[in-house]
C-alpha cells in the first residue's frame, strides 16, 4: 500500500476554539465538508416539510370543485412558494449536500479545495432560503409561480414586494450554488489520490464534475434575469414590461435558458447516486461505464439546447419549433441509454433489495413514465395540446419526486449508516418505502387524466365537470398518503440517530472509498489512501487482501 | 378487463382531447395516439426487462461473486440505435402535422380578434359591428383565422377538442386556424397563468352551421335594444350615472368604455364572468352587490347602490338580449 | 493552481452573465419600437478614449506580473499603481458619461435602450470597481512584504480577473457602442 500525504482539513474558523460536546456552535462555525454537507441535507428536510405542507394545503383545496378554503390570493402565493421551495430549497440543496458530503470522500481527499467557501455558500443559501419565506411577513410572497413570466411579475400586476423577495432570495441562494459548483471542480480535479485517474472516478463524482459545469453554465442567466427584474421593479427599468418597450418573451427565454438546464441540474448526480446503488446491490460494475458518463455529458450538453420547448405555444414559427422539438426529442436517447445500462447492471447480478435498492428499482418505472410524458411535450403539437395543464404537473412530479427524489432517498438509505454512524432498521424503511410509492402513484398518475380532459394547471378551483371530482379527489387522498409517509420518515430518522444500532464502516460490501473509513468518518477523512486501479477501488483492495474481513451484513437475505 | 377498458374509454370521450372536433384537432389526435402505442411499447419494454431480471436475478444465499461483465457493444448499439429510429420517425411526423395545424397567416383578415384581459375574453368580428365576451361563435365546415393578442399578461387560448393552445401576449400578434368539423358547445379555459381569477378565465366556443351563424352575426352586430318596461328604463338612468360606461360598452348608447366586457347583447350569453355562472338575475343580482365577493380580484369597484337601484339595473342588463 | 482553476471557472460563469445582459441589449435593438436616436446621444471618441486607458491597464498589468516574477517587488508596486489608477479613470470617465446622459435626460426608465445601456455598462463598472478594490489590497499586500518571494500565485489570479474585465469592455464597446452605428 503507497503512503501518501494527505493534507488535514481544519476543524473550524480560524479563532474558533473548539472542544468536544459544543453542540450547535461546533456546527456554525464548522468548515467541515461533511458536516456541511449534512446541513444541507437537514435544510431540504426542513423545507421539503414547509413545501409539503404548502402541496397539501393545494390538494385539500383542490379536493372538491369550487372550494373557497384558500382565496385565489392565497392560493397562488401557495403554489410559487412550493414549486420554488421545493426545486431552489430542497431539492437543490439535497444534491450539493451528497455532493459534498461525499465528493472529496471518493476521491480520496480529506476536504474540499475551498473549505471555508463551502461553508459561506451554504450559509447564504439558507439566508436566501429565510429571506424568501420572510415575505409571507413583509407583505405576502411571490404569486407568480415559480418561474414568474413577465409582464405578470411586473408591478401594477404584482404590487406586492413578494416578487423582490423572490429575486433576492434566489440571487443569493443561486451565487451560493454557483460557488459550490466552482469547489466542487476545483476539488475533484486536483484533490484527487494521485493514482485516481479520470478515467477511474467513481460514477457518482462523475456526475457531480458534470453537473457542477451545467451549474456554472446556468445560473448566470437566472441572476441576469432576475437582476434586471429587480431594476423593472425598483428603478422602473423596461426590460419586461410592455408598456415602456420591454418584452415578455425576454423573460422566457432568459428563464428556460436557465431552467431546463436546471431541471437536469437536479436528476444527474441522482444518476450517480443510482449508479452506485445498482452497482453494489447488483454486485457487478456499473454497464458501461463510458457510456453513463458519456451520456451524462451529452445530457448536459443537450441540455442548454432545448429551452424553446417550454415556450411552444408562445408562436415562434415552425423553424423555430422545429429545431427545438428535435434537440428535445434527441435527448431521450442519451437518458434511455443510462436506464438499459442500469437494467445491464443487474442483468446476471446478485441482487439485493435493501430499501436503497428498491428505491432505484421503483426509479427505473417512475422515471420512464415521466420521461415518456416529456417526450410527448417535445412533439410539439401534443404540447400545444398539454401545454400547461395538469399533464405537466404529473410530468414534473414524475421526473422530479419519481426521478430526483427516489434517487435522493436512495442515496439517503444507502449512505445514512456512513454519515450517522447508526442504522436504519429495512423493515421501517420498506413501509416507508411502500408508503411513499403507493402515495406517489395516487397523487400523480391521475393527472395526466385531468390534463388530457382540459384541467388547466395553477387554477385555485375548477368547475365540477365529467370526472373532475373524483379524480382530484384521488389525488388529494394519495397526497394525504405521501404526507404521512414523510412524516413516517422524519420518525425513523429521528429514532435511528437517537437510539439505532451502531452500523459497521462497509455494511453493503460496498466498493467506493468512503466505505474505507469510520462510520462515521473522523474529522480527518484519510490517513492514507490505497492506490486507485479502478472506478471499485475498495473492491480491489478486497480482492487483492484475501484476508480481508468482511463483516456481517446487519440485514439478511431472505 | 373489457368492461374496465370501456369505462376508461368513455372518460377520455367527455370533454377531452381525444374527442377531436376540428381537422387541427384530428391531427394531433391521430398523432397522439400513435406516441401512446409508441410509449406503451418502451415501458413495457422497460418493465417487462426489470421484473424478468427481478425474478431472474435475485439474490439467494450463498450466491458466489456474479460474472463481472463490463459492457456489450451488440446491446449498446441497440439501446441506441432503436430510440433513434423511433425519435426519427416521430420527428418528421411532428413536422407534417406542424404544417398541417399551424401555417402562418399570411395576410389574410382573422375572422375573429380575441383580446385576453385578467379574466375575460373580447372578441371581434372584423368587417362586422359585432363584439362580444367570453361566448364565441364560430361557423362550421370553414377554415377560420383567429387573431390573439392581450391587453395587459400573458393568457392562452384553449378549447381542448378544437385542438391547439395558443398563448396570447400583450404587444404582439398570434393566431390560430380552426376548421371545426361539427356544430356544438365546446368549453375550454385560458392556459397561461394570468393572476387571481386564471381559475376563472373559461371559454366557450359555439360552433353553428354556415346560415346560423351569419344570422347569429347579423343580429349581434346591431346595437343594444332600447329598454321598454320602466324599471329598466330606470336601471339605464342608473348605468350611465354610476360611471359604468366609463369601463363597458352598450354599443347605441353613451357608454363605451373598453376595460370591461361589452354589454350590448348579454344577455344573450348563457354565462357570465367568463364560465363561472350562469346569466341569471339572482346572479347578476350578486355580482352588482359586490364583485369582490363573487369574483375576488376582479377588475370592477364595488359600488354601493340601494336595493332597488340594483333590481333596477339587474331589469335593464337582462333585457340586453 | 487551485486559486488559477478557480478563477477560470469565475470568470467562465462570469462571461455567461454578461453574455445574458448583451443578449437582451441585442434582443431590443431588433424589437420594434427600438429607437436609434437614443444612441446617437453616446459620445463614442471621449468614451473610446477612456476605453483605451482601460485596456492600456491589462498592459500595465501584464508588466506588474512580469516584474513580480522576476522578482522585482519594487516594480510590481509602481506598475500596481498605475494599473489602479488607469482603472480609476475609467471608472470616472464612466461616471463622467452617465452625468451627461442623465442630463440630456437618458435615464434607466427613458426607453429600453437605456435599460440595457445602463445595466450592461453598470454590472461592467461594478466588476471594475470589484477590480481596484482587489487591486488594491494586493498594493497592500505587496507593501507589507507579502510578495517579496516569486512563489505566490494571487498575482496571476487576480490578473485573470483585470484581463477579463478587460475583455468584456472590448466586447461591450463594440457591441453598445459601434456595431449600432455600422449595422443599423
Ligand atoms: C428532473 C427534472 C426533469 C427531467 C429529467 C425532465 C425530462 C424531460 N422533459 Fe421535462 N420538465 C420538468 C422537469 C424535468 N423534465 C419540469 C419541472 C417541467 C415543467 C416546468 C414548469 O412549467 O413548471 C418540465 C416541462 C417539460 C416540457 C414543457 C412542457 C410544457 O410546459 O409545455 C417539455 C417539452 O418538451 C419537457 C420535455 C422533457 C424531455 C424531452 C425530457 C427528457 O429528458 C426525458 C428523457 C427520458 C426518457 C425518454 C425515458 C427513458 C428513455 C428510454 C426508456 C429510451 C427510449 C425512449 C425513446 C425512444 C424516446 N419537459
Ligand atoms: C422537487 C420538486 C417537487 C416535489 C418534491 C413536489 C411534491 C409535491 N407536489 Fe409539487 N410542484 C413542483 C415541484 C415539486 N412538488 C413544482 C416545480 C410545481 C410547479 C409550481 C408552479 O406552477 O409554479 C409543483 C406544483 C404542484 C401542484 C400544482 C399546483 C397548481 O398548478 O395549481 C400540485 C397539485 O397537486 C403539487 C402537489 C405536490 C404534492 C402533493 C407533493 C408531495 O410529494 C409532497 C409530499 C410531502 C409532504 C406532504 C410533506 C409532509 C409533511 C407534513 C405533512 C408535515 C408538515 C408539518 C410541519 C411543517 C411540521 N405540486
Ligand atoms: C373599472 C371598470 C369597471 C366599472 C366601472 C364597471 N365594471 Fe362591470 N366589469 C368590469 C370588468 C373588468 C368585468 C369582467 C370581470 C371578470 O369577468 O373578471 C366586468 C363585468 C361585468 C359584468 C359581467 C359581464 C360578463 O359578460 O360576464 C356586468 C353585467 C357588469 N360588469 C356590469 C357593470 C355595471 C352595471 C357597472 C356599473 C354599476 C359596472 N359593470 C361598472 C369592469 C368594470
Ligand atoms: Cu388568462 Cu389565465
Ligand atoms: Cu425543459
Amino acid at each position: 500500500m503507497g503512503k501518501l500525504h494527505i493534507p488535514e482539513p481544519e476543524e473550524a474558523l480560524p479563532g474558533v476554539e473548539l472542544e468536544d460536546n459544543q453542540g450547535l456552535l461546533q456546527w456554525i462555525s464548522s468548515v467541515d465538508h461533511k458536516q456541511i454537507g449534512i446541513m444541507y441535507l437537514w435544510m431540504a428536510l426542513f423545507f421539503m416539510l414547509l413545501g409539503g405542507l404548502g402541496a397539501l394545503l393545494m390538494r385539500v383545496q383542490l379536493a372538491v370543485p369550487r372550494n373557497d378554503l384558500l382565496s385565489p390570493e392565497i392560493y397562488n402565493q401557495v403554489f410559487t412558494m412550493h414549486g420554488t421551495t421545493m426545486i431552489f430549497l430542497v431539492a437543490t440543496p439535497a444534491i450539493l449536500g451528497f455532493s459534498v458530503y461525499l465528493s472529496p470522500l471518493m476521491i480520496g481527499a480529506n476536504d474540499m479545495a475551498f473549505p471555508r467557501l463551502n461553508a459561506f455558500s451554504f450559509w447564504i443559501a439558507l439566508c436566501g432560503g429565510f429571506l424568501l419565506y420572510f415575505s409571507f411577513l413583509a407583505g405576502g410572497a411571490p404569486d407568480a409561480g415559480w418561474f414568474n413570466y413577465a409582464p405578470l411579475n411586473q408591478r401594477p400586476y404584482s404590487p406586492s414586494p413578494g416578487i423582490d423577495y423572490y429575486c433576492i432570495g434566489l440571487l443569493l441562494a443561486g451565487s451560493g450554488t454557483v460557488a459550490t459548483a466552482v469547489n466542487l471542480i476545483v476539488t475533484v480535479l486536483k484533490l484527487r489520490v494521485p493514482s485516481m485517474s479520470l478515467r477511474e472516478l467513481p460514477v457518482f463524482v462523475w456526475m457531480v464534475l458534470i453537473n457542477s459545469f451545467l451549474i456554472l453554465a446556468a445560473f448566470p442567466s437566472l441572476n441576469a434575469a432576475l437582476a434586471m427584474l429587480l431594476l423593472d421593479r425598483q428603478l422602473q427599468a423596461h426590460f419586461f414590461d410592455i408598456a415602456g418597450g420591454g418584452s415578455s418573451l425576454l423573460w422566457q427565454h432568459l428563464f428556460w435558458l436557465f431552467g431546463h438546464p436546471e431541471v437536469y441540474i437536479l436528476i444527474l448526480p441522482a444518476f450517480g447516486i443510482l449508479s452506485e446503488v445498482f452497482q453494489v446491490f447488483s454486485r457487478k460494475p456499473i454497464f458501461g461505464y463510458a457510456f453513463i458518463v458519456g451520456s451524462g455529458m451529452a445530457i448536459a450538453l443537450l441540455a442548454f439546447g432545448v429551452w424553446i420547448h417550454h415556450m411552444f405555444a408562445t408562436g415562434l414559427g415552425i423553424t423555430v419549433n422545429g429545431f427545438f422539438s428535435a434537440s428535445s426529442l434527441l435527448i431521450g436517447i442519451p437518458t434511455g441509454v443510462k436506464i438499459f445500462s442500469w437494467l445491464g447492471t443487474m442483468w446476471g447480478g446478485s441482487l439485493r433489495f435493501t430499501t436503497a435498492m428498491l428505491f432505484a428499482t421503483a426509479f427505473l418505472v417512475e422515471f420512464t413514465i415521466g420521461g415518456l410524458s416529456g417526450v410527448s411535450f417535445a412533439i410539439v403539437p401534443i404540447d400545444w395540446q398539454l401545454t400547461d395543464t395538469y399533464y405537466v404537473v404529473a410530468h414534473l412530479h414524475y421526473v422530479f419526486v419519481g426521478g430526483s427524489l427516489f434517487g435522493l432517498l436512495a442515496g439517503l438509505f444507502y449512505w445514512f449508516p456512513k454519515m450517522s454512524g447508526k442504522i436504519i432498521p429495512e423493515k421501517q424503511g420498506k413501509w416507508f418505502f411502500w408508503l411513499f410509492v403507493i402515495g406517489f402513484n395516487m397523487t400523480f398518475l391521475i393527472q395526466h387524466a385531468l390534463g388530457v380532459l382540459g384541467m388547466p394547471r395553477r387554477v385555485y378551483t375548477y368547475p365540477d365537470l365529467p370526472n373532475y371530482t373524483w379524480m382530484n379527489m384521488l389525488s388529494t387522498a394519495g397526497a394525504f398518503i405521501m404526507g404521512f409517509s414523510v412524516l413516517y420518515l422524519g420518525f425513523i430518522i429521528y429514532k435511528s440517530i437517537k437510539s439505532g444500532k451502531k452500523a459497521p464502516d462497509d455494511p453493503w460490501n460496498a466498493y467506493t472509498l468512503e466505505w474505507l473509513t469510520t462510520s462515521p468518518p473522523q474529522l480527518q477523512n484519510f490517513k492514507e489512501v490505497p492506490p486507485v486501479k479502478s472506478f471499485r477501488p475498495l473492491r480491489d483492495l478486497k480482492q487483492d487482501n484475501p484476508n480481508w474481513q468482511l463483516q456481517d451484513d446487519p440485514w439478511k437475505i431472505d | 378487463m373489457i368492461l374496465v377498458l370501456t369505462h376508461i374509454n368513455t372518460i377520455f370521450l367527455s370533454l377531452s382531447i381525444f374527442q377531436p372536433a376540428s381537422s387541427q384537432a384530428d391531427h394531433i389526435a391521430t398523432l397522439t395516439n400513435y406516441f401512446i402505442v409508441a410509449a406503451a411499447f418502451i415501458l413495457l419494454v422497460v418493465t417487462g426487462l426489470l421484473i424478468y431480471v427481478i425474478l431472474r436475478f435475485k439474490a439467494k444465499p450463498g450466491d458466489a461473486e456474479p460474472r463481472q461483465v463490463r459492457r456489450n457493444k451488440k446491446v449498446e448499439a441497440v439501446m441506441i440505435g432503436v430510440p433513434f429510429l423511433m425519435v426519427a420517425g416521430f420527428f418528421i411526423y411532428t413536422i407534417n402535422v406542424m404544417q398541417e395545424v399551424h401555417p402562418p397567416a399570411g395576410n389574410q383578415v382573422p375572422d375573429v380578434i380575441v383580446t385576453g384581459h385578467q379574466w375575460w375574453w373580447e372578441a371581434s368580428y372584423p368587417g362586422t359591428g359585432a363584439v362580444t365576451a367570453n361566448e364565441i361563435h364560430l361557423p362550421v365546415h370553414k377554415k377560420v383565422l383567429l387573431q390573439f393578442s392581450s391587453s395587459d399578461v400573458i393568457h392562452d387560448w384553449w378549447v381542448p377538442e378544437l385542438g391547439p393552445k395558443m398563448d396570447m401576449m400583450p404587444g404582439r400578434k398570434t393566431h390560430l386556424w380552426l376548421t371545426i368539423n361539427e356544430p356544438g358547445v365546446y368549453e375550454g379555459a385560458c392556459s397561461e397563468f394570468c393572476g387571481e381569477q386564471h381559475a376563472w378565465m373559461r371559454i366557450r366556443v359555439v360552433a353553428q352551421r354556415q346560415d346560423e351563424y351569419e344570422r347569429w352575426l347579423q343580429q349581434k352586430s346591431q346595437p343594444a335594444q332600447e329598454p321598454q318596461h320602466p324599471l329598466a328604463l330606470k336601471g339605464e338612468a342608473i348605468f350611465n350615472l354610476a360611471t359604468c360606461g366609463n369601463c363597458h360598452t352598450i354599443r347605441g348608447t353613451a357608454a363605451q368604455g373598453q376595460s370591461g366586457p361589452d354589454l350590448t347583447h348579454f344577455a344573450s350569453r348563457t354565462e357570465m364572468l367568463a364560465g363561472m355562472m350562469p346569466t341569471t338575475e339572482d346572479n347578476l343580482r350578486d355580482w352588482l352587490t359586490d364583485p369582490q365577493q363573487v369574483k375576488p380580484g376582479a377588475h370592477m369597484p364595488r359600488f354601493i347602490f340601494e336595493q332597488d337601484s340594483i333590481n333596477a339595473l339587474v331589469a335593464y342588463i337582462s333585457g340586453l338580449k | 493552481m487551485e486559486n488559477r482553476l478557480m478563477m477560470f471557472l469565475v470568470i467562465g460563469t462570469e462571461a455567461i452573465f454578461f453574455l445574458s445582459l448583451i443578449f437582451a441589449f441585442v434582443y431590443f435593438a431588433f424589437e420594434p419600437g427600438y429607437d436609434n436616436h437614443t444612441w446617437q446621444l453616446l459620445n463614442i471618441k471621449s468614451t473610446g478614449i477612456f476605453s483605451v486607458l482601460l485596456f492600456a491597464s491589462s498592459f500595465t498589468f501584464w508588466r506588474a506580473e512580469k516584474s513580480y516574477k522576476k522578482g522585482e517587488v519594487k516594480r510590481l508596486k509602481r506598475w500596481l499603481f498605475a494599473t489602479i489608477g488607469l482603472g480609476t479613470v475609467f471608472l470616472f470617465g464612466q461616471g463622467r458619461e452617465y452625468w451627461s446622459l442623465l442630463h440630456e435626460d437618458l435615464t434607466i426608465s427613458k426607453n429600453n435602450f437605456g435599460t440595457s445601456f445602463y445595466t450592461l455598462t453598470g454590472f461592467h463598472g461594478l466588476h471594475v470597481f470589484i477590480g481596484l478594490v482587489i487591486l488594491a489590497i494586493v498594493l497592500k499586500l505587496a507593501a507589507a512584504g507579502d510578495f517579496d518571494e516569486p512563489d505566490s500565485s494571487v498575482i496571476n489570479t487576480v490578473g485573470i480577473y483585470w484581463h477579463f474585465v478587460d475583455v468584456v469592455w472590448l466586447v461591450v464597446f463594440t457591441v453598445v457602442y459601434v456595431l449600432p452605428g455600422v449595422l443599423l
